[in-house]
């Protein structure tokens, strides 16, 4: 399969897409290639297609995640991205933190962790959004990378709230 | 998905989790991040001046598979000395930790972990001019 995310919706690559007209086609699509409209013989390429369409829109609708697709068209490899060490210092204590206050059962410092590292995440993001709507594919690599620490790191926060409540 | 049984022990009961004092000069630390899933890995050795690993500590804040990879490393590391320690593989890794094919970075991460420890105390040691 070789259309893109974007393609199947008829889209070009692109940092900004309109998500409420993106939701629109996409359930447009999801009824045309609904695979109980099909007779049996094209009943598995309309589950392929329709498989296709729920990862696409997926994707797309969530700006952290349609820049992540982008990168990747772009041929950008994230796990091959090297971090300054400072940065990976500032999250190793960050999350030594985290674990304290996990440990100490302190879910108001956990809340206060959670707040904080999610706007330096927001911020991160923006720029990297405004890198890749710039062409500047480095500068984009190496903000969003960050958002995947970051992104990580909420995931825990999130999991300690969950497992207190 | 399952992880193997020497997964969970070293989960379970990770081996040598703490810190060494980055500041000894016979210390090398390594830190490494694997941006694809946002974990993050220090690594640290402390080194006898004839070059044989004494102590090996780490903390890890990833999926079992990185916990368990570092922790294993840490085991195998003591005693050796900094050119064997340097020649672990992460396929060595995988392969005593059962690791399946998408968990491979969790063992890269930890390869990378010695190799980035070893270079910090020799950059150290070159700094002391011996």
């Amino acid at each position: 399969m070789t259309v893109n995310h974007f393609e199947i919706f008829g889209l070009t690559p692109s940092v900004d897409v309109d998500v409420p007209a993106l939701e629109a086609k996409y359930r447009e699509l999801s009824l045309e290639h609904h695979p109980d409209r099909v007779g049996a013989d094209q009943r598995l390429e309309a589950v392929q297609k329709t498989t296709s369409l729920n990862e696409a829109v997926k994707v797309l609708r969530d700006p952290a995640r349609r820049a992540f697709y982008l990168l990747q068209l772009e041929g950008i490899d994230l796990e091959k991205q090297q971090m300054p060490m400072e940065f990976l210092e500032s999250i190793l204590e960050q999350r030594e933190q985290l674990e304290i206050a996990k440990r100490q059962k302190n879910l108001p410092k956990v809340r206060a962790l959670g707040a904080e590292v999610g706007h330096t995440s927001d911020q991160a993001l923006a720029e990297g959004l405004k890198a890749l709507r710039a062409g500047e594919v480095p500068a984009a690599t190496s903000a969003l990378a960050r958002v995947r620490y970051y992104t990580r790191f909420l995931d825990e926060v999130e999991a300690i709230e969950e497992s207190a409540a | 998905m399952a992880y193997s049984d020497k997964v969970i022990e070293h989960y379970e009961n990770p081996k040598n989790v703490g810190t060494l004092d980055k500041e000894d000069p016979n210390v090398g630390t390594g830190l490494v991040g694997a941006p694809a899933c946002g974990d993050v890995m220090r690594l640290q050795l402390k080194i006898s001046d004839e070059g044989v690993i004494q102590d090996a500590k780490f903390k890890t804040f990833g999926c079992g598979s990185a916990i368990a990879s570092s922790s294993l490393v840490t085991e195998w590391v003591k005693g050796k000395t900094v050119d064997e320690a340097a020649t672990i593989t992460n396929k060595e890794i995988a392969k005593e930790l059962s690791l399946p094919p998408v968990k491979i970075h969790c063992s890269v991460l930890a390869e990378d972990a010695i190799k980035a420890a070893i270079e910090d105390f020799k950059k150290k040691k070159a700094a002391r001019g011996k």
